[in-house]
């Protein structure tokens, strides 16, 4: 199964991970560090999957997540966050994520839940 | 004086280590390098006189993570190191062969990150522990003297009296960075929070007391 992922993160360290996890999986990756680029970014790629972190400035990442759902309610997001609190796992779901991760992200976790909310997609 | 007592500042203690422990795991498993954080040691200070809980850094640079949060409980978490274990930290995470000779601005993006990791691991105990919602704001690295360093404490606003300092280090290869965490926060939150470790601790005992 090979998808084109979006990876939403402002640290340029967690993206660069994510991607290495993602591509020697065989998938295709596009990067956007802040929320309006990653807005812009869904635009035009129409990427299968969106990777998305909640801390970042300006616009944040639950923000992002409504405004992603808003816009295609088809849209399949994984949370991807160093915030352990079972409070913003619940917000992430009531947004519409797909899965919730935290942060440090282990390899196997990623590609379960990568592979769990591509269910049902003909790729 | 509000303070931690010994039970208090064992059952938070605790609480951390279970979330430090599966954060320098996960770190372990991408560094590919053993990583350990030592048990934490925790207390609570006023916040005048933080310094000498803090000396360790007194001399040369300090390198400090800063994040807000706020919600019901709210404050300033910090982690800090010194130059030299700023550094190692951030080279556990440079792609092979190219370990930074200096606390560069990639170096620097990587400690904060790192920094994000444990603080938000650190916090979050906190807000699940109160069963209420802390929100963070975006972590920022900080490089100053330590007088410097004590006055970026300080000027947190008159409400920030008190500090949660947990001490611990961080196992690398033989010779590991140390560092701190304190978590600065006001008078009110630190009576709720010690209020909610109470609360866990009887209900914890509680339980191991019925199975």
């Amino acid at each position: 199964m090979k998808a084109k992922i979006l990876i939403v993160d402002d640290s340029s360290l967690s993206r660069r991970i994510v991607r290495g996890i993602l591509e020697s999986a065989g998938h295709d990756v596009t990067e956007a560090s802040d929320g309006i680029a990653a807005i812009d970014s869904y635009a035009v790629e129409k990427p299968d999957l969106v990777l998305l972190d909640l801390v970042m400035g300006g616009m944040g990442g639950l923000e992002v997540l409504q405004k992603l759902r808003e816009s295609d309610s088809e849209a399949r997001v994984i949370v991807a966050t160093a915030d352990i609190q079972s409070s913003t796992r619940e917000m992430a779901a009531q947004a519409g994520s797909r899965a919730f991760l935290n942060k440090p992200i282990r390899r196997e976790e990623l590609l379960t839940a990568v592979n769990s909310s591509l269910e049902g997609l003909d790729l | 004086m509000i303070s931690l007592n010994e039970r208090q500042a064992d059952a938070l203690s605790e609480l951390i280590n279970m979330s430090f422990s599966l954060t320098a795991a996960k770190l372990s498993d991408l560094s590919g390098q053993r990583l350990r954080l030592d048990p934490p040691a925790i207390a609570s200070h006023p916040i005048i006189g933080l310094g000498t809980e803090l000396d360790v850094f007194s001399s040369g640079e300090v390198v400090s993570v800063h994040q807000a949060f706020s919600g019901t409980f709210s404050g300033d978490a910090i982690l800090c190191l010194n130059s030299e274990g700023a550094l190692k930290l951030s080279n556990l995470l440079v792609e092979e062969n190219l370990p930074s000779p200096q606390l560069d601005i990639s170096a620097g993006e990587i400690l904060t990150e790192i920094g994000n990791m444990l603080l938000s691991a650190c916090l979050g105990v906190f807000g699940n522990l109160l069963q209420v919602h802390v929100s963070f704001s975006v972590p920022v690295l900080h490089r100053s003297s330590f007088e410097q360093f004590l006055d970026l404490l300080t000027v947190s606003g008159t409400e920030m009296r008190h500090a949660i300092v947990i001490k611990s280090s961080f196992a690398i290869h033989e010779n590991g960075p140390k560092g701190r965490i304190a978590i600065v926060l006001s008078l009110n939150s630190l009576e709720q929070l010690i209020q909610a470790v109470d609360q866990w601790d009887t209900e914890f005992q509680e339980r191991v007391l019925k199975s």
